[in-house]
């Protein structure tokens, strides 16, 4: 046998089946050639079985910390079609129905990371061990690609678990570490994991210990095998289905139907259902959007030359508001004990409360141990000076939105640290080349703009200007990475990416009120569209002030076309600031709740409200976000449209089942949407709505975004 | 030997047990002092030799509580670090270790300090109920257990205070308060002298802080069970105190006929305080301007019953050594344990009759009041026992250089019956 991907030994009537051995990437994943090595390895076993050579086989990885990642991606993606799909899942459920057959004892000695085919394998065999090593992970993430498990996973593992933890595993494509999978019966038992492999086989020959599982287990499977409890659980699961995925998500429902249609048929029967929707959903559109963003993910993770840039060991901060604690709290948590400096103790207090309030819910949730939280907290040295400034790697500006300050502020700074200490601002939006000009050594400087609430909101914009280093750009994105944040690089500019384009849509949203439409239409259209809030949530979770003031900006910077509408003005005016008084277009209780719209708001509006195709509704807040985002290309912000998509998703919450802003336009079409344009443009107004000149460029030439 | 120097020393807030720092365990009072001096002087954290900590109370989570707060101040792995005891002098212990590595070319870099939360001491349970626990475990069956557990009386559950006891000398007996009784009624120390001492602790104290004296010695720490506070000032110093309110107090430790007040002793307090103490080749190195230099240091025994004499022989053992004399130092923090031992260790040096009972040749001099404890002491400020020996030279280093004098004494009482002295040298003029 002549195998590239796998391995194969047989030591002591024992088959040794090992993956990774081949592997250049961190993470093994199962391609094409590896699923047909695997095939004429398993082929063989049989053989050697029948002439009773074998007393066992063991599946293992020579990888540390990757068990298997699961089928490659790129496999699921280029299935054309239904049909191909479905007879792709068909071969691989082949291939692990026969390892399931085989007579002799067989195991999956999981160290690391076990995920989807994977693990899906893994379960084909009569025993799953795993290691005690911290990265052992088990899971089915398919439904996060869109598609369902389709080697068999969604027919056994209900079998080894119980319907409630399969549900929940396979619906949300949560991993369990070692330890629950042991808890829920995953595994057969924690081994330790230097040892794992010597152990194993003496293992292997003892017959399985039937499960007891204790009264509990056994009331759980009484409660969940009977026909009227199954009913429940599934009434259950599809309610909270729907209430998470608001509909949108095809794949978990199709799941549920799945599992609930498939109860008592035999494996046959059960996995050719599993193989045609497995088949169906990969030709979905959001599962093709899906995939779409994986592979965008994927890739923005990747950096050559990591090793060797700079690591940043220790952070600072300059300014203890919310976002200034929130970025010290970053530090901390990335134990990159960070020194966090403002004027006064008062406004220290105030970063601290909002680092141990981003640590609050991770210690509830017992994530995190009394000790830990001491540790990091602990490490976040609040100071009103600049000493010890000179032992950090990174410092972060949060100060006061004011050009001249924050001048102020970068000169000295620059005399208080060592000179390869990389120098950030925080600032959403002034220009960052023009605070470049306050610094001896503007090559070490850019923007590092994060999003509210640091803690949870994943992109960072690291913004370049003209004489900052790549080196200085590159550190910043690997350090973005090292603190498990999504970053990306743009230029200069109004607003920066994110921001830009999202100005023109929380714009529009004030002009459709002035227009009559009302709060909940304007929120709802966009809720269905699948945004996470809508724009008039949005504005409230900003603050009406910033808004008012990035709308200015905006207006300076991009001209008419981003005309500023007063409403943010006269809001500002009654005192509505927003969430952060409670009071915006909605009213707040104390812990954020929406308790009722505010009615001086709505004394502003006009007091008819007229009603709007939700289509029309969307494409007038949408449309002016596509035609920001050609003018971001045109002008060079970015280089291609995957950047704003990976932009909008992980900095607004845009739908990823849509894949992205221009990946949606893209599927909309571009003439489409130019047609619109041009529609509005006459209708409402020819400033706002006057197309960009790549859209028209893109619709002419029938291109796409992507094609750029 | 080769010259040691004292880069730059810090403290912690000092702030009675049971407050504000209460729920600061042992490491955090000192850990973060360690990061800041690393990083205000550029040592890099894989550089430093050793971290030497005093402290007293052992805290059963951190039974080398050195080498956590090593660890905790992001040091080096490869970082040695151990803990130091010598009842209140722990922390002048560390130097003084610290001194010997650096003098003898042993060592380079070192943090040397103290810390100790007097809040986190223990409640221990009785000896009977220890061994009742320990027999519960050992049996086998529930009846057995049920037996033993019939032997249990209410009284076990008494527990024992950690620090009540770890206050009463062992060997003879004497809580802490009653030796300096002892002294008070063998030199003729009044009440009124005491409470007046004490005041004038209070005064010092409340001025230093309003002048801002104290501001570049305390670096702010994290508290509160959030652990979103900082403070930044000592927790003690009564601006509204008077000999008259003193004096209304009531005896503690000899009730009815004493003199010793909780007015006129030192609180029970949460603190630490850390030394950047380096080389002559460290200091170059890394471009340091050392605040000082550690001149030398002396620690002495004498009868446990009149240990708040301690400072009296330890005093004369450092000017012995270094050639100095009393007259030279221009600066003096004598820990005031209690006022009566602080007024003692005074008399004692200036009479010669008296030092001769104590041993000494001659009398070793006067220590002004103008030159003795002049941002107050103890008494205001509190002494966490595992720190004060270092946070003594703190607040001595810091005030030499204010007033660019040259030579200063740091010394103070020990329990158990000894005395320290360190002399240090201003090098910032």
């Amino acid at each position: 046998m002549q195998l590239t991907q796998l391995t194969f030994d047989v030591k002591d009537a024992i088959a040794y089946v090992g993956f990774g051995k081949y592997e250049k990437k961190s993470m093994t994943t199962l391609s094409r050639d590896a699923m047909e090595e695997l095939r004429q390895i398993v082929t063989e076993i049989g053989v050697r079985e029948k002439k009773k050579e074998l007393k066992g086989v063991i599946f293992f990885s020579h990888k540390p910390g990757v068990f298997l990642a699961g089928v490659d991606v790129n496999l699921i993606n280029s299935m054309k079609s239904e049909a191909e799909a479905a007879r792709g899942a068909e071969q691989g459920q082949f291939l692990y129905n026969m390892i399931e057959d085989l007579r002799i004892p067989t195991a999956a000695v999981v160290d690391g990371v076990c995920l989807g085919g994977g693990l899906e394998l893994s379960l084909s065999c009569d025993r799953i061990y795993a290691s005690d090593n911290p990265k052992t992970a088990l899971g089915l993430p398919e439904v996060m690609l869109g598609v369902l498990p389709g080697f068999g996973g969604t027919y056994r593992l209900p079998k080894k678990v119980g319907l409630p933890n399969a549900l929940d595993m396979i619906l949300t494509g949560r991993q369990v570490k070692g330890k629950a999978a042991f808890k829920m019966g995953l595994v057969e038992a924690l081994l330790p994991t230097e040892r794992m492999l010597e152990l194993v086989p003496a293992l292997l020959v003892k017959p399985v210990p039937s499960k007891k599982g204790g009264f509990e287990k056994t009331l759980e499977r009484v409660a969940t095998e009977n026909f009227l409890t199954r009913k429940i659980v599934f009434q259950k699961a599809r309610e909270k289905v729907l209430e998470q995925s608001k509909g949108f998500y095809p794949a978990p429902l199709k799941i549920l139907e799945v599992l609930e249609a498939g109860a008592g048929k035999g494996r046959d029967a059960y996995l050719a259902m599993e193989a045609q929707a497995f088949g169906d959903l990969s030709q979905t559109v959001v599962s093709k959007n899906l995939q779409h963003l994986f592979f965008l993910t994927d890739k923005s993770k990747k950096l050559d030359n990591k090793e060797e840039l700079p690591t940043v060991k220790r952070g600072g901060v300059l300014g203890a508001g919310v976002m200034g604690g929130g970025i010290a709290w970053l530090f901390a948590n990335s134990d990159q004990a960070p020194i966090m400096k403002d004027l006064n103790q008062a406004a220290l207090e105030l970063g601290l409360k909002q680092a141990s309030g981003n640590f609050a819910s991770a210690l509830r949730k017992r994530r995190m141990s009394e000790d830990d939280f001491n540790r990091k907290m602990r490490s976040i040295t609040p100071t009103t000076s600049f000493e010890g400034f000179k032992g950090i790697d990174l410092v972060v500006e949060a100060v006061v939105e004011n050009m001249d300050v924050k001048k102020k502020v970068f000169a000295e700074l620059e005399t208080k640290v060592r000179p390869d200490c990389l120098l950030t601002s925080n600032t959403s939006s002034l220009s960052v080349t023009e605070m470049a000009s306050a610094l001896q050594d503007s090559s070490r400087f850019a923007g590092l703009h994060f999003f509210n609430p640091v803690n949870k909101m994943p992109l960072v914009e690291i913004i370049a200007h003209p004489g900052a280093s790549q080196q200085t750009l590159q550190t910043l994105y690997k350090w973005a990475l090292d603190v498990k944040k999504t970053p990306v690089i743009v230029n200069d500019g109004p607003g920066f990416l994110v921001n830009r384009i999202l100005a023109p849509y929380l714009n529009e949203a004030a002009y459709l009120l002035e227009a009559g439409i009302s709060i909940a239409d304007i929120d709802q259209a966009a809720l269905n569209f699948g945004m996470p809030m809508g724009p008039c949530r949005l504005m409230d979770e900003v603050g009406l002030d910033v808004c008012e003031k990035v709308g200015k900006i905006m207006q300076q910077g991009l001209g008419v076309r981003a005309l500023a509408n007063p409403l943010s003005h006269k809001l500002t005016q009654t005192g509505a600031l927003g969430r952060k008084n409670n009071k915006g277009f909605y009213l707040y209780d104390e812990k954020g709740k929406v308790i009722g719209k505010n009615p001086e708001v709505e004394a502003l509006l006009p007091s008819k409200s007229i009603s709007m195709d939700e289509t029309q509704l969307q494409m007038r807040l949408f449309l002016p976000m596509v035609n920001e985002a050609a003018y971001c290309l045109t002008d060079k912000i970015i280089d291609k449209a995957a950047t704003v998509d990976m932009g909008m998703i992980y900095g607004t919450g845009f739908p990823p089942f849509k894949g992205g802003l221009l990946s949606w336009a893209d599927t909309e079409g571009a003439d489409r949407m130019l047609a619109m344009m041009q529609q509005f443009a006459a209708e409402i107004s020819p400033e706002r709505y006057a197309p960009a000149p790549l859209l028209v460029e893109l619709a002419q030439s029938r291109r796409k975004f992507y094609d750029l | 030997m080769k010259p040691v120097y004292l880069v730059e020393g810090k403290r912690t807030p000092q702030v009675k047990s049971g407050a504000d720092l209460q729920d600061v365990a042992a490491p955090y009072l000192a850990h973060y002092l360690i990061r800041h001096l690393a990083d205000k002087h550029g040592i890099p954290s894989d550089a430093v030799d050793e971290v030497i900590i005093g402290n007293t109370g052992t805290p059963a989570k951190y039974p080398n509580v050195g080498r956590v707060i090593a660890l905790e101040a992001g040091l080096d792995k490869k970082t040695s670090g151990y803990t130091v005891h010598r009842n209140c002098a722990a922390g002048m212990e560390a130097l003084s270790q610290g001194f010997i590595k650096i003098a003898s070319g042993r060592s380079d870099i070192i943090f040397a300090g103290g810390a100790e939360s007097m809040s986190q001491m223990p409640l221990l349970f009785s000896k009977k109920m220890t061994a009742l626990f320990v027999d519960l475990m050992k049996a086998k069956s529930g009846m057995q257990k049920l037996a033993l557990l019939s032997h249990f009386r209410p009284d076990y559950l008494k527990p024992i205070i950690a620090i009540e006891q770890g206050l009463t000398d062992p060997f003879c007996g004497l809580n802490m308060g009653l030796t300096a009784e002892k002294l008070a009624r063998e030199l003729g120390i009044s009440r009124q002298e005491q409470d007046e001492f004490a005041n004038r602790s209070h005064q010092r104290a409340v001025a230093a802080q309003k002048e801002g004296r104290f501001a570049e010695e305390i670096l702010a720490i994290t508290m509160g069970a959030k652990l979103d506070k900082v403070l930044a000032e000592d927790v003690g110093p009564r601006a509204n105190s008077t000999v008259e309110g003193l004096g209304k107090m009531k005896p503690y430790f000899e009730k009815g006929t004493g003199t010793v007040t909780v007015g006129n002793a030192c609180p029970i307090t949460d603190g630490g305080s850390v030394w950047l103490m380096c080389s002559e080749e460290a200091v170059k190195k890394y471009n340091l301007k050392p605040m000082a230099r550690m001149v030398d240091y002396h620690f002495h025994g004498l009868e446990p019953e009149r240990m708040g004499l301690g400072p009296v022989l330890a005093t004369a053992g450092v000017l012995k050594r270094t050639g100095l004399t009393l007259d030279q130092m221009d600066l003096v923090e004598l820990n005031e344990a209690f006022a009566a031992q602080v007024i003692a260790c005074q008399r004692v040096m200036k009479d010669k009759t008296l030092a001769a009972k104590w041993g000494l040749e001659d009398a070793i001099g006067e220590i002004s009041a103008d030159k003795l404890n002049v941002n107050g002491g103890g008494i205001a400020l509190g002494h966490p026992v595992g720190s004060t020996g270092s946070r003594l030279v703190v607040t001595l280093a810091h005030e030499l250089r204010r007033r660019k004098k040259k030579y200063g004494l740091a010394t103070l009482c020990i329990g158990g019956g000894q005395g320290g002295a360190t002399i240090i040298e201003n090098l910032q003029n």
